[in-house]
């Protein structure tokens, strides 16, 4: 029985291979997906999972308690991790660690500026690396040493063994080379390429060594022995700054190391979410596609089925129950979901390289994985069972005496079933248009606000080695100036689109000593302005016809929250030393291009540069210009890369999330939509097969194929009206949400709407019209005979 | 075998009732080849559905072989249907997607019949009806008598104690009716299975034992057909 409904199965597949062609393509498109979308949240949510004793690891945040609210930051002070792991009981492991840095590592010839981070052994304990050579008991303790990734350690050495070798760090340090472990994965939050001990880290910066409690700059990580201890431990984590750092309004917070990737929005002192509303949309996505495409298969059966209802008259006839007919046609859709499944495969391998490019992710397909095949099979077999299900139970439900003596009595109800089903389609179609629409808005919108400074034309290069003090600095300046290929130059204590130094010890006249408001502050030599085209709107800025060791510019939003009526000329008090403004910026964008700009101070220290950065001369090509500016710096400081960077990439780079949203919600939404016209088609191929008669009679008495298809075509343009009425207000809902988060947002216009109702209507028409066409230019004698 | 006592069938349109049969008492008999005649809309098809079990009567009560069909539930009913009944139609209803072995194995997948059984089973039919050599051909490969013939062993190899035939002749060409008339007597005759058949031709229903003639729903004469043949 089985094998036989099979081979029916697969006769009736291939009999009709432009109908299966249509469901096999819909089902795959849809399939494939689903799968890659599921994928990509797989590798977000498998983030930090790969260490051992994970569940039980822990990131300590700072919850900075202020007057008006709780602010979150990931670092903390270098202190804490001795104090919990010696202090807190239940505690297994406790480790600090730098925030990653570029930095110089070389042997012999080959230099390479590479992501370093400081850690002392419980780092290695907490996060169980994998150890290719090496003893992993003994590494992180002796100074001068050093623990390499395998691409580190194949760049810098090739094929040679590194252990005990020594390499140069920063061109000064020899470090000899103790282990090597594999490389850090993709879905890991730290990121680095080798990694030193914490005693070289206070060896190299005495500021590290006398670090306080007051000095917030480090990752701290700490591994539960059980988490049945999490409740008293986390207690104790929340007083820790108030037990050892007198008058600190601070408190500790413990954040699960599994959800430091994706819950990384907090507010009022909480995780409140972050990437993981992302991940929530995308496997809503993910599994609408896949609706989409059974509900495709739904109507294509459920259209077919006057050629299907005599077969299931005849079956009932000779003694079928509806049971083994519902199995036929539920396996139908099983084999079709199946072929599917193996077109989708094909799909999601073709595919993923392009996605992985797009996403700079790192999707791959296990194929040990046990996980993925059950996935894949449990989709498809859901999938077929979806689609299956409508068209089993209605086609099985049919009287075999009505169904033998001809069709017309039915096909009313199942008609608005499937008028339904085609509106659902469209209504998703066009809410992921709208949806669409509006992000590529928003990331334009930001991409174009303008950022207070001109940000095209701008490179900055890090001061490093050779380059370093301020005599140094003003030769290269001047050397930069002279080639031509800068027309002006400043320097900066940070990267222009760095998250930096910010503190709450400004005062100024008439604050409230109660609240505490976090300023930003950056070092910056001259001709600021002039470099970047930022504006001073009052006063001056720095210049070397001034002494300016005691003067600091402030931005137009610190003016504001200070309350200074004359800015110029006002003195505030940094720690306690007294500084006088001398002049106001416009505020310009260094952080978030999404949030309101913080305060910040600027000021002119004679050394403590770590930028310089370069308008480039606009007269000039732009790759020699570049390459003058490359070659000069090499000239100063041999040992060390160039390192230049445009500061315009690095700005692109903070609208990655947003593009990433833009770009899958584009190829996934066209997918959609694509999936929705394989349905309309369906549904327009039904249509025309039942009024063929009708049409047949119209032709008879003279109407032409225009008045025909204009027949025809009404109808649909009802539904797809109809669907964009119901799709606009929900569109709009999830629209607004998404827009919310951001405080600059583009106004939610028209245009967006207006797209999904021409298109919408364009691809409904077009479908519509190409199937329906054969129908109003057949010969309505072929019609009529039959009858 | 098949009592009927006062069918009635109806259809209720707004209110207004249209009867296709009405008081229809007969009773059929085992070995009986029962021919019901009557012009277009007498209701003969009808008649044959609900002795078919492929419709309910509105009204009345209906007992095959002593089992009140009526009050049975779909599973008892399905059951008593594929074990005893056959059914041959006009428009032959072979399924397309299924060989001539096929169409033919299939009430017998159906009745859950061992596999070898099934296949020596069609086998023998096959052998019987001449057409071993078509037995691989799909339905539209075939000549309509020869399509009917395959109809009327699907109908038969189930091993039906009734054959219920809609006009079985009615697309067929005068030789090929009379052929396909020959093999119900056959059958009727030698192996003893019940025949109803539905028929607007004298010469057809001249082959059967019994004639029901049917006239707006009623039955209005009910013969005994002398064999002359």
């Amino acid at each position: 029985m089985f094998r036989l409904n099979l081979k029916i199965a697969l006769r009736n597949l291939w009999k009709n291979k432009g109908y299966t062609l249509i469901n096999v393509g819909g089902l795959a498109i849809g399939l494939a997906s689903c799968m890659v979308l599921l994928l990509y949240v797989a590798y977000e949510w498998s983030y930090d999972k790969q260490f051992k004793n994970y569940d039980k690891t822990y990131v300590v945040y700072l919850n900075s308690v202020s007057s008006t609210d709780i602010v979150s930051y990931g670092v903390t002070p270098a202190p804490m991790a001795k104090e919990i792991s010696e202090k807190i009981q239940g505690v297994a492991y406790a480790s600090h660690s730098s925030t990653p840095t570029n930095e110089l590592l070389s042997y012999k010839q080959n230099n390479f500026k590479k992501a370093a981070i400081f850690a002392d052994p419980s780092f290695l304990k907490i996060l169980d690396y994998k150890f290719i050579k090496g003893n992993p008991m003994k590494v992180l303790q002796e100074t001068n040493s050093v623990i390499l990734t395998q691409t580190m350690a194949r760049n810098l050495f090739g094929d040679e063994d590194p252990i005990n070798k020594t390499v140069k760090f920063q061109n000064s340090e020899p470090l000899k080379v103790e282990a090597v472990i594999e490389d850090v994965p993709k879905n890991s939050t730290i990121q680095f390429d080798y990694l030193m001990p914490w005693s070289l880290n206070e060896k190299l910066n005495i500021w590290v060594k006398n670090a306080t409690w007051g000095s917030n700059a480090f990752l701290t990580l700490m591994q539960l022995k059980d988490n049945k201890y999490l409740d008293n431990v986390s207690g104790q984590i929340k007083g820790i700054y108030k037990r050892n750092w007198k008058n600190s309004e601070n408190e500790g917070l413990m954040h699960p190391l599994s959800k430091w990737h994706l819950y990384d929005k907090f507010e009022n002192g909480k995780s409140t979410g972050g990437k993981i509303d992302q991940i929530r949309i995308f496997i809503v996505l993910a599994f609408c596609i896949l609706l989409i495409a059974c509900v495709n298969f739904m109507n294509l059966s459920t259209a077919r089925s006057e050629k299907r209802s005599r077969e299931v008259g005849v079956r009932k006839a000779i003694g079928s129950s509806r049971k083994s007919l519902i199995g036929q046609f539920l396996m139908e859709s099983m084999v079709l979901s199946l072929i599917g499944m193996l077109v989708a495969f094909t799909l999601i391998e073709i595919s993923l390289p392009y996605f992985n490019n797009l996403l700079n992710i790192q999707l791959v397909i296990n194929y040990q994985d046990w996980k993925f095949w059950s996935t894949l099979l449990g989709l498809t077999i859901i999938t077929g069972f979806i689609a299956g299900s409508y068209p089993a139970f209605y086609l099985s439900s049919f009287e075999p005496v009505k169904v033998l003596k001809g069709f017309a009595a039915i096909g009313g109800s199942s008609l608005s079933v499937r008028r339904v089903l085609v509106v659902f389609q469209f209504v998703f179609a066009a809410c992921l248009i709208v949806c669409t629409g509006v992000i590529y808005q928003q990331l334009n919108f930001i991409k174009n606000k303008p950022i207070g400074y001109d940000r095209n034309g701008l490179i900055e290069i890090p001061v490093q080695g050779n380059l370093k003090g301020k005599e140094k600095l003003d030769l290269v300046k001047d050397q930069l100036l002279k080639s031509g290929a800068a027309t002006s130059v400043t320097y900066f204590s940070h990267s222009l689109n760095q998250f930096g130094d910010a503190t709450f010890d400004f005062s100024w006249p008439g604050k409230n000593p109660k609240e505490l408001i976090l300023f930003n502050y950056r070092g910056t030599g001259y001709d600021f302005t002039e470099t970047t085209g930022a504006k001073i709107i009052a006063g001056r800025e720095f210049s070397s016809r001034f002494v300016d060791t005691v003067n600091v510019l402030v931005n137009e939003t610190a003016v504001k929250i200070m309350g200074l009526k004359q800015p110029v000329g006002t003195i505030i008090k940094w720690d306690d030393t007294p500084v006088t403004i001398v002049g106001v910026m416009k505020d310009f964008v260094m952080e978030s291009p999404y949030q309101k700009v913080n305060p910040l101070v600027m000021y002119n220290p004679t050394s403590n540069y770590n930028y310089i950065i370069a308008r480039l001369n606009p007269d000039q090509n732009l790759s020699s210009s570049v390459s003058t500016i490359d070659n000069i710096i090499k000239k100063f400081n041999p040992d060390f890369p160039v390192d230049h960077r445009f500061v315009n990439d690095d700005f692109e780079s903070k609208l990655q999330n947003e593009k990433l949203l833009g770009t899958l919600s584009n190829w996934f939404g066209g997918f959609a939509v694509f999936i929705s016209c394989l349905g309309l088609l369906g549904l327009a191929l039904f249509m025309a097969e039942q009024r063929k008669k009708e049409i047949s009679i119209r032709k008879v008495l003279g109407a032409s194929t225009a008045n025909i298809l204009t027949l025809l075509n009404k109808d649909f343009i009802k539904l797809v009206a109809i669907a964009n009425l119901i799709a606009f207000p929900l569109a709009y809902i999830i629209i607004s949400h998404w827009l919310s988060a951001y405080s600059f947002r583009v106004a939610i216009s028209v245009l967006p709407f207006a797209i999904a109702v021409g298109l919408s209507f364009l691809i409904a028409i077009l479908t519509v019209s190409i199937q329906s066409v054969k129908v109003a230019k057949s010969n309505p004698v072929d019609a009529l005979k039959y009858e | 075998m098949i009592e009927l006592k006062n069918i009635e069938k109806y259809y209720a349109n707004k209110g207004v009732k249209s009867y296709i049969l009405r008081h229809v008492t007969t009773s059929i008999k085992q070995g009986e080849f029962v021919s019901i005649m009557g012009p277009s809309g007498a209701g003969k098809s009808t008649l044959l559905n609900i002795l078919g079990m492929l419709e309910e009567p509105t009204y009345g009560q209906y007992e095959f072989m002593g089992e009140d069909v009526v009050s049975l539930n779909e599973r008892k009913r399905i059951e008593l249907y594929r074990n005893h009944i056959g059914f041959v139609f006009q428009a032959y209803h072979l399924i397309d997607e299924m060989t001539v072995a096929e169409n033919i194995e299939a009430p017998l997948l159906y009745k859950k019949v061992p596999g070898s059984e099934r296949k020596s089973r069609v086998a023998d039919i096959l052998d019987r009806f001449n057409m071993v050599a078509k037995s691989d051909l799909f339905p539209n490969q075939l000549s309509g008598g020869q399509q009917q013939l395959v109809g009327i062993a699907r109908a038969l190899v189930a091993q039906p104690s009734i054959i219920l035939a809609d006009e079985p002749t009615g697309n067929l060409q005068s030789t090929q009716a009379l052929q396909i008339m020959d093999l119900f007597k056959k059958l009727n005759e030698e192996e003893g299975i019940t025949i109803v058949q539905v028929t607007h031709s004298e010469v057809n229903a001249a082959y059967g034992s019994r004639i029901l003639h049917l006239l707006d729903g009623v039955i209005k004469e009910d013969v005994v057909v002398q064999q002359t043949v």
